[in-house]
């Protein structure tokens, strides 16, 4: 009898998944007799087969659900949220009895008297009202209950009534009613159930018969023409099929990940008052079940995160033009050997302000650190641990537990996770995780003689350095790095990091540089040799390595070597840990600033300026951008100056601009912030905002930060924060005023107005002021 | 040996009933709708059949009508198994012409005795299968 119960349980916990769905369905479209019917046959039949089993607890719930059900199905009940809720109440009870059931073997103890009380009223609501059945005998006593006067109320004439409409049932679990063939013993058992074990067991040797299929076909490369060529082609060719039908029988649809959601959702719009609509598209993309178990949890945790903090009250977002009822979309699809599922709310978005002071409230950046971080960055920290900037703690979320778990489980698939988000707008979530992880297809690269596999799923690309003439790596403080089309790319050399050699390489050497990106990180890492890819089989690292990041398994290769695999996340955590021990003094969680740090990306306005030159200030650290005539600058005391909102705003320009050419005409003028007072930057032409990626922090302090390249341009970043200290030096350096653009020396006419704190030290106040703590732009990191 | 062929939605009940059946010595095939078991005796008819009502495609009602209109070179003996719910559908199912009804939960002995009075199965079988 045990695996009748066994089979009873698996049976109904798949009734029970869909039923969850179907209900929060009906709430939305209470007139689906479609629908109804469906809910009711699914609690009809669980009734039914309690019977046989002997579960009258079980029995009774299901039955009191289905007398409700079978009012609605006969239309003499209109579908009430409060129905719902009882429904969903009793199927929660089911649910535990089930659980009960499933660990116990056996019916566990308690009471429903009071559900089914409240099941008996909503019933007699309706019996009695209508006045044909006096309402079945009211407090339930399992002996008056079982039994039901309630069964002949179901009038006769209704049921038939509703069978008239011949419902096109919409097609059940698949296989169940797959084309009829049917086979010899058993018109239904087209579908099979097989014990999770007996799948794995058989992937397991399917893999092992891969690596000797490989090892085969090594040595087969080797010989010539032999006797063995077409019958090992012939073998090759159906372990191929073997290990891809394997992998079927793995594959399950993601929906199976995603049905628990509708029911999820609706609790919490009833709990926190909001409206919320879940869409769900490409719920068929499957993928393997080890694979969706592993993501089952966190997925469900981002969709809990964007109903309760994503999307607002109905009373917010109809105040923010937004319709009432937020959305959630979710969405899968196949990328290459890729899944991409999407999380995508029309929420209010993160809040950048609060992330940002809880960054420095946690104290994992300074506030000099937040202020130079872009956005992207600075989303980043919701993925850290005790995390959460929820300004209470609801039951559904907001414990700061999450998104690090989110991240963590996402990765160690393989997966990442990005993510963008506008305040006012949304946010939207991209996860990106492989397809299955048993059988990988790797880079085989070479570091000092030995192999190693990386995952060709990390691996964004493959660049050749130190040839002759090309391309090669430069080192800045001492750490390797490489521009790859502009950008600045941190790298690291396997040969070190893996102790396979003490130190730096013989610069002539060939190498190569694996490019690989974690999340939002690109880095490479320096290998001696590429060979080619291979299909290889993930074997776990045994105990004693567990710790050893770098490596996330081993595998056997065609020729019969064991060789460890690289895990570029891991490497990039090692790496990411020292750097912040050395640099910073070990805080965890800094490991992605030292990244984030090497591989900054920073807006810059590019402007030209003087001989037509090529110049950029750093976007964050300019307020506006204003256009005047030139006929509206004048000279106050040698000081270039500008009517600007109500006050004269100071003026400065680079080398080889002649103002005095310029009677009238457009000016341009950057306005940035001077101990809080605006001043302005008079340039020929502004050209355009680009994102540089890399580090443009060269120390400088004088009028240049530095150099970067642009659109294969030479670049100087104009610092402007020395406008501001060049005044002081001036002002006690000399006593005569000269017109702007004429003081040769310096690099920058700084508006040399030594003579303005005495005479107008009211009006220019920020003239004298020391220090610059109030700029933006912080030059130093 | 004599067939006989459990058309019910749940896995769970047709397989209790096979069990009951099998101990009386019958081999049984399963149908998990009427759809399916109507397109199973269109390839050849059991000797008889233990039918659900409520199920998803077709029903058991559904199938008698349908299974009426089939040229049957046997005709099987149908017994309409009911919960107590669906009892008002006995007297429809009589009329289509199934052979009996049962209502569910039923056990073995109960079964039994149907099936001896409908003459299928032996009352020494009946007897020799202890239920």
């Amino acid at each position: 009898m045990d695996d009748i119960i066994a089979e009873f349980l698996a049976e109904t916990n798949e009734s029970l998944a869909e039923l969850d769905n179907y209900i929060v369905l009906l709430e939305q479209n209470p007139d689906d007799i479609n629908l109804v019917t469906k809910i009711f046959r699914v609690m009809h039949t669980i009734k039914g087969t309690c019977g046989f089993l002997g579960l009258p607890r079980l029995e009774r719930v299901a039955h009191k659900s289905e007398d409700i059900l079978g009012l609605v199905r006969d239309g003499r009940l209109h579908v009430q949220p409060v129905h719902v809720t009882l429904i969903l109440e009793a199927l929660d009870t089911i649910k535990t009895i089930i659980g009960g059931l499933e660990r116990q073997g056996s019916e566990p103890a308690g009471s429903d008297a009071d559900l089914i009380n409240r099941l008996e009223a909503a019933y007699a609501a309706v019996e009695g009202g209508a006045g044909a059945v006096p309402p079945p005998i009211a407090p339930a006593t399992p002996e008056n209950e079982a039994v039901a006067p309630v069964a002949a109320a179901a009038s006769k004439a209704e049921f038939p009534a509703a069978q008239d409409h011949p419902v096109a049932e919409a097609v059940a679990p698949a296989g169940e009613n797959a084309p009829a063939a049917p086979a010899e013993s058993g018109v239904a058992s087209q579908t099979l159930r097989v014990q999770v074990e007996v799948l794995e067991d058989l992937m397991t040797m399917v893999s092992e018969l891969v690596l000797t299929r490989n090892q085969l076909l090594q040595i087969l490369r080797q010989q010539n023409q032999t006797e063995f060529s077409a019958p090992l082609q012939r073998l090759n060719l159906v372990v191929s099929e073997l290990q891809e039908g394997v992998m079927k029988t793995r594959m399950q649809p993601i929906g199976n990940a995603w049905s628990k959601l509708p029911r999820i959702i609706r609790d919490i719009s009833q709990e926190l008052g909001k409206k919320i609509d879940l869409e769900m598209h490409g719920q068929e993309t499957e993928l393997d079940r080890q694979v969706l178990e592993m993501i089952k949890d966190p997925l469900t945790h981002m969709i809990r995160n964007s109903a309760d903090h994503g999307l607002e009250t109905p009373e917010e977002r109809v105040a923010a033009g937004k319709p009432a009822a937020g959305k959630i979309r979710l969405n899968a699809c196949h990328e290459g050997g890729h899944i991409i599922i999407q999380i995508a709310d029309d929420g209010r978005g993160l809040p950048l302000e609060k992330i940002k002071a809880k960054i420095i409230q946690n104290g994992l950046a300074s506030e000099a650190d937040v202020a130079a971080m872009s956005p992207q960055t600075i989303y980043q920290y919701i993925f850290k641990a005790g995390f959460s900037t929820a300004d209470k703690v609801t039951a559904v979320s907001g414990r700061g537990v999450g998104m690090d778990v989110v991240r963590t489980n996402i990765e160690n698939i393989g997966g990442s996770i990005e993510l963008r988000s506008q305040e006012g707008q949304g946010t939207f979530f991209t996860i990106k995780i492989p397809l299955t992880l048993a059988i990988v297809s790797a880079l085989i690269v070479g570091v000092q003689g030995e192999r190693f596999a990386i995952p060709q799923l990390s691996v964004s690309e493959l660049v050749m350095v130190n040839g002759h003439g090309g391309p090669v790596v430069e080192m800045i403080n001492n750490a390797p790095v490489f521009r790859l089309r502009d950008r600045l790319l941190p790298l690291v050399d396997m040969a070190q990091m893996l102790g396979l050699k003490p130190g730096a390489a013989s610069a002539d050497d060939c190498r190569y540089i694996v490019v690989s990106k974690i999340g939002s990180y690109d880095f490479g890492m320096i290998v001696d040799r590429v060979f080619d890819t291979e299909e290889i089989v993930v074997k776990p690292v045994s105990a004693l390595l567990k710790n050893l990041h770098v490596f996330s398994g081993n595998t056997i290769l065609g020729d019969g070597q064991v060789i460890m695999i690289l895990d570029p996340a891991g490497i990039l955590r090692v790496i990411g840990m020292e750097d912040a021990a050395e640099q910073i003094g070990s805080t965890v969680g800094k490991e992605a600033d030292t990244l984030a740090g090497q591989v900054k990306e920073t807006s810059l306005l590019l402007f030209m300026a003087g001989n037509q030159n090529l110049r950029a200030v750093p976007l964050d650290g300019i307020s506006r951008l204003e256009d005047a005539d030139y006929s509206d600058v004048e000279y106050a005391d040698g000081q270039m100056v500008i009517q600007y909102r109500d006050a004269l705003m100071p003026l400065y320009t680079c080398e080889g601009i002649d103002v005095s050419a310029h009677k009238s005409g457009q000016a341009h003028i950057i306005v940035f912030p001077q101990n809080g007072k605006p001043a302005g930057l008079l340039v020929d032409k502004i050209l355009d905002i680009c994102n540089y990626r890399g580090d443009i922090d060269m120390g400088g302090s004088g009028p240049v930060l530095g150099s970067v390249i642009i659109n294969a341009q030479a670049t100087d970043i104009i610092n402007i924060d020395w406008f501001e200290r060049g005044r002081q030096g001036a002002r006690s350096g000399y006593a005569t005023a000269q017109p702007p653009g004429k003081n040769g020396g310096h690099t920058y006419s700084n508006g040399n107005g030594q003579s303005l704190p005495r005479k107008h030290g009211e009006r220019y106040p920020y003239a004298g002021h020391e220090g610059d703590a109030d700029l933006q732009h912080s030059v130093n990191h | 040996m004599t067939k006989c062929l459990i058309v019910d939605d749940s896995a769970t009940v047709r397989r209790i009933i096979r069990g009951m059946l099998e101990g009386f010595g019958f081999s049984c095939d399963e149908a998990a709708d009427g759809q399916i078991a109507l397109d199973y005796c269109r390839k050849g008819m059991p000797d008889f059949i233990m039918l659900d009502w409520n199920m998803p495609v077709m029903n058991g009602i559904e199938f008698l009508r349908h299974f009426n209109q089939e040229p049957k070179s046997k005709n099987p003996a149908v017994i309409f198994c009911t919960t107590e719910s669906d009892s008002s559908f006995i007297q429809e199912a009589l009329s289509e012409g199934a052979s009996e009804y049962v209502m569910k939960p039923f056990d073995k002995e109960v079964i039994g005795l149907k099936l001896v009075q409908l003459g299928i199965l032996d009352e020494s079988a009946f007897e020799e299968a202890g239920a």
